[in-house]
């Protein structure tokens, strides 16, 4: 199972083991990790998800669909260049040794 | 929990929690977090990291309540349904409420209702904001948002009260069936109204969202999700509104500090809602036979779900009876969580905490309380302020 790597907002940085299928919201959640919340459960409506990756890891991910393109540009505190919602964001092989910042 | 803990949530009288949950809910938290309570009939869930475990596992703690008065108030609506059918139905209603929307269509149309109601009452000096301001705004809004034609907002927080009430009938009280039929009735006569004319002009509305989807609605299931939407989403940024300016009239501290940076507007909003959740309790029912905080729940277990209890626990809040929007930044609960996860958060956000509250407090000059009156808070499935008589410098 790939492993994911998770950099709090206080520079904490945690390597978590995730299971394929799931998302990136979800690894996060189920292994406590500060500012990873989902509250809405994956329907994109919260932003309580908010990750920010290295512009180099992005074209290891699918593209931003409408909804979270939308709840990006509205509904986070501030939106980095490399801002994507973790539950937007399935588990795969793929991203293996991905490494997520968590905005305060 | 011990024969003095159970002793205890036994005796819980419901007009108790009507008029002041919080001490109750304190205790619970502390000697039985998960406790049935005969008034209520349900396990009523305290905690906060319990209320969110439970929301993570909607396949346990389910929304589709059997013998649900909502469902015979207003037919089988989507907060009522679970898995794949309800997500049919939200995905419907999602584009009407997302942030963007919010920001591009509806902050304008709230800004104008918010400053048409002022300038009715600004030479008065003098109003009860609740009736004259927090349930006009709230009943215009949803008016809109739903794409609503021709209704009266008086008439939409009547229906909307009616509806409430009578998801809430277990006395089987025949006057409020009939009020609540009326209700219905209304509702149906306006969808009659608005449906041909957003089925021709589709706009960013609620129902024409749920008419111009890719799995449209049908005509019962926008009926149903429509008497949702106005029972439940009338008094929520009515209450918002109404206790969120009750708390800064009450504390002369907290109102000079969002006065001197109106980028704190937003923090009012969410320590509003925590404070006082509009939305006290929710219901469930479990799936399965299960367990929660070490207490067994055999299945079809009837669970309260008291977001209030969660906002002000204090192993997530501290001092948590006080309002304080420079709290530490802490996950408040007040629009639950989940795949029902409140649709209407981010209008609620604009409309209460972007336009109507800044909006109040820069055009009424020296808004204060009305001595001569008291405020005064009912509530604990729904709670807020029932009046807010104010003043000002006219």
């Amino acid at each position: 199972m790939p492993t994911i790597t998770f950099v709090e907002a206080d520079g904490t940085e945690r390597t978590v083991v995730a299971a394929e299928g799931t998302s990136l919201m979800q690894a996060g959640v189920a292994n406590d990790i500060s500012g990873i919340v989902g509250e809405c459960g994956g329907s994109r409506m919260c932003a309580t998800c908010h990750v920010v990756l290295d512009l180099a890891d992005l074209p290891r991910l699918p593209p931003i669909s409408e909804g979270e393109e939308e709840m990006l540009e509205f509904g986070t505190s501030e939106r980095f260049e490399g801002s994507r919602l973790g539950c937007q964001i399935p588990v795969t092989d793929a991203l293996d040794g991905l490494k997520v910042r968590v905005p305060g | 929990m011990d024969t003095i803990s159970r002793d205890f949530a036994a005796a819980i009288a419901l007009e108790d929690l009507w008029n002041d949950p919080y001490p109750t809910y304190e205790r619970l938290r502390n000697e039985a977090p998960v406790a049935f309570v005969p008034a209520a009939n349900r396990y009523l869930v305290t905690r906060h990291a319990d209320i969110v475990e439970l929301e993570r596992k909607p396949e346990i703690f389910s929304a589709h309540e059997a013998n649900s008065l909502m469902i015979r108030v207003m037919g089988h609506t989507m907060i009522r349904k679970d898995g794949a059918a309800h997500r049919r139905e939200r995905l419907a209603c999602e584009p009407a409420l997302r942030p963007g929307v919010v920001k591009n269509k509806w902050v304008p149309t709230f800004q104008a209702i918010v400053d048409a109601l002022i300038d009715g009452f600004e030479k008065d000096g003098m109003v009860d904001l609740f009736d004259r301001f927090a349930g006009p705004c709230a009943s215009l809004s949803l008016i809109a948002m739903l794409g609503l034609k021709d209704v009266d907002q008086k008439d939409l927080r009547i229906w909307s009260q009616a509806m409430m009430d009578a998801t809430g009938n277990y006395a089987d009280d025949a006057e409020v069936w009939r009020r609540s039929d009326e209700a219905a009735a209304g509702v149906d006569a306006a969808l009659d109204v608005a449906i041909p004319y957003l089925q021709a002009n589709p706009d960013e509305s609620l129902i024409s969202c749920m008419l111009h989807a890719d799995d449209p609605l049908s005509r019962e299931e926008i009926a149903a999700n429509v008497k949702v939407i106005i029972g439940g989403g009338l008094n929520e940024p009515r209450d918002a509104i109404a206790t969120g300016a009750y708390a800064l009239l009450a504390d002369d501290e907290q109102r000079r500090l969002v006065e001197a940076d109106p980028a704190l507007w937003r923090k009012v909003f969410e320590e509003t809602v925590r404070w006082v959740s509009p939305i006290g309790m929710y219901p469930r029912q479990t799936a399965v036979d299960t367990e929660l905080a070490g207490i067994p729940l055999p299945a079809g277990s009837r669970i309260g779900v008291v977001l209030a209890a969660g906002n002000r626990d204090e192993t997530v809040f501290q001092n948590p009876d006080r309002f304080d929007i420079n709290r530490p930044k802490a996950p408040h609960i007040a629009f639950g969580g989940g795949p029902h996860f409140c649709l209407g958060a981010w209008a609620a956000r604009a409309q209460v905490g972007e336009i109507a509250l800044p909006t109040l407090f820069s055009r009424l000059k020296n808004l204060r309380l009305d001595e001569s009156e008291p405020v005064r808070f009912g509530g604990w499935v729904f709670r807020g302020p029932l009046n807010l008589p104010a003043r000002w410098d006219a």
